[in-house]
Order: C-alpha cells, then sequence, then structure tokens
C-alpha cells in the first residue's frame, strides 16, 4: 500500500479534472460534445478513484475482472435502450 | 469436521469477507444510480425545452465547493486507514472525525442550495421556468439518493469509529467502511458533471 504522499498526489489530479470539467463546460461545445468530454473525464476520475482510493490496482486481479465487467454490462444494456428516448420524440400525438 | 473444512477454506480474493460484501454492495448500488441518471437522460432527451437553470454563481461555485470538500474527505478517510493499519488509533480517529466534519459541511451546503431553489419555486413536480416538470424530480430524486449516501455514511462512519475507539472493531472494519466512503464519492463524480455542468445555461 502506498504512503500518504501518493495519495495526495491523487487527490491533486482529481482537483485538475474536476477543473477541466468546469472549464470544457463553458468551452462552447455543442451539448453532445459537451457530453462526451464529461463523461470521458468523469470516467477518468472515477477510474483513479477506484484504483488508489478504493484500492483496487492493490488488490488481485480476480476481484477486479468479477466486479467492474459486470457492472460495465449492466451499464452497456441499459444504454442499449437508449434510443428510446430519440423515438419517443416521433411518437408524441399532435396537440388538439 | 465441517468446522474445519470451513476454517481452511481461502477466501477466493484475498479479502475478509466483509470487505466482499462491500464491494458486492457497492455494485448494486452503482447500477441503481447508473439506472437513475440514465432514466434522467432518457427523459432529458424525451422533452424538447429542458430547463438549463444554473448559472456559474451561486449554483456551479457550490457545486465546485462541494466537490472538493467531498474530494477532500475522500483523502482524510485514507488517512484514516493507513493510520488504522499502522495501529496509531488516536490519529485514525482524528482522520475520521475530519472526514464526518467534511461530510457534514457537504450536506450543509447541499441543504443550502435545495432551499434556495425550493425558494425559488422548485419543487418534485413544478418548474417555476414553465420547463418540463421532470427537472424536478430528476434533480431532486438523483441529488436526495446521493444525500441519503452521505450522511449514511457519516453515520457509519461515526459508528464505526466509536467501535474502534473502545476495541469492538479493527482496521479492517475502518477499511470497509471507507470504501463505502469513496464510492458515495465516485457517485458524485457522475452526478456533478451530468445533473449541474450539464444544465448550465
Amino acid at each position: 500500500m502506498p504512503g500518504m504522499r501518493v495519495y495526495v498526489i491523487v487527490w491533486i489530479g482529481l482537483l485538475v479534472i474536476v477543473a477541466a470539467e468546469v472549464a470544457a463546460t463553458y468551452a462552447h461545445f455543442t451539448v453532445g460534445a459537451q457530453l462526451a468530454v464529461l463523461l470521458a473525464l468523469a470516467v477518468l476520475e472515477a477510474g483513479i478513484a477506484l484504483l488508489y482510493f478504493m484500492h483496487l490496482k492493490y488488490e488481485r486481479p480476480s476481484l477486479f475482472w468479477s466486479l467492474i465487467p459486470a457492472l460495465v454490462v449492466v451499464l452497456v444494456l441499459m444504454d442499449h435502450f437508449w434510443p428510446d428516448a430519440v423515438r419517443l420524440l416521433h411518437q408524441r400525438l399532435p396537440a388538439p | 469436521m465441517g468446522e474445519s473444512v470451513m476454517s481452511i477454506e481461502a477466501s477466493p480474493y484475498g479479502i475478509p469477507s466483509k470487505k466482499l460484501g462491500m464491494w458486492l454492495f457497492i455494485i448494486a448500488d452503482a447500477s441503481t444510480f447508473g439506472a437513475m441518471l440514465f432514466a434522467y437522460g432518457y427523459l432529458r432527451v424525451a422533452n424538447p425545452g429542458w430547463s438549463r437553470p444554473f448559472v456559474f454563481w451561486p449554483t456551479i461555485a457550490n457545486g465546485i465547493v462541494m466537490t472538493v470538500v467531498l474530494l477532500t474527505s475522500s483523502l482524510t478517510m485514507v488517512g484514516a486507514v493507513l493510520a488504522a493499519q499502522a495501529g496509531r488509533k488516536a490519529a485514525s480517529l482524528r482522520w475520521m472525525s475530519v472526514t464526518m466534519l467534511l461530510g457534514v459541511v457537504f450536506a450543509a451546503l447541499h441543504l443550502r442550495e435545495w432551499l434556495a431553489m425550493i425558494g425559488e419555486g422548485w419543487r418534485l413536480f413544478q418548474n417555476p421556468l414553465g420547463g418540463p416538470v421532470q427537472f424536478g424530480a430528476t434533480f431532486f430524486g438523483i441529488t436526495g439518493l446521493h444525500l441519503l449516501h452521505v450522511v449514511s455514511g457519516v453515520v457509519a462512519i461515526g459508528v464505526i469509529g466509536l467501535g474502534f475507539r473502545r476495541g469492538r472493531f479493527d482496521a479492517a472494519h475502518v477499511e470497509t467502511t471507507a470504501l463505502y466512503w469513496h464510492f458515495v464519492d465516485l457517485v458524485w463524480m457522475f452526478v456533478f458533471p451530468l445533473v449541474y455542468l450539464m444544465n448550465v445555461r
């Protein structure tokens, strides 16, 4: 297990990612690009927290492979139904 | 006979069963938050004219402070775990106290923001801007569930800290509780950009 110095560096790195997220918010991207950038930064931030703060980096690889792919599959399956949100737009009844 | 066989069976992941139990809870809870965030995205896309009410001051600035507070609380909780594992009980308890204090600060900032929004007319099914009413339902629903996790975490750290001081709990209990606290921080890493930053005016 690393010492406190490593965790302070990780903490500073996470703060930098938060700053990048706020900067990206005001960078006048399109909504789609903004969502993609913010999601990518959030996944990076969560990955660092998982590996260091939650010590997944220092556990047996079997723990990682038993837990994380299962969660990813669940989230991807949820995402699979995402296009329904767009389909709903075309199912609206005209206003009376 | 059965008991002796049980006692020599190795843990499949080399971790205590309570830690594995916490990991399984975290994965299940992450799916719950994932479902709520997907539902929020679904409603947002399906409702043209979605309200984007947040401005930098005070909402986003408040959100940045809340994020820094929660990230810092994760660092102090790591300090509690390292101290507990090194046998420095007093230092570990101090780190846990600071973590709890930061959790309370986060909750107070959150409630202050909620009260300001309620004062502006935001409700679970009421939008003072005239846009889709689902904004209030998703915003208060997602942030409320997260806030409930923060408050539960503060209580859990307090209970484990007291037991640790009395010798009832050990460093492994502190580490397992820290896992939960880091997860609460991890959820916020998605809530802040998706629910706050994506709704900047």
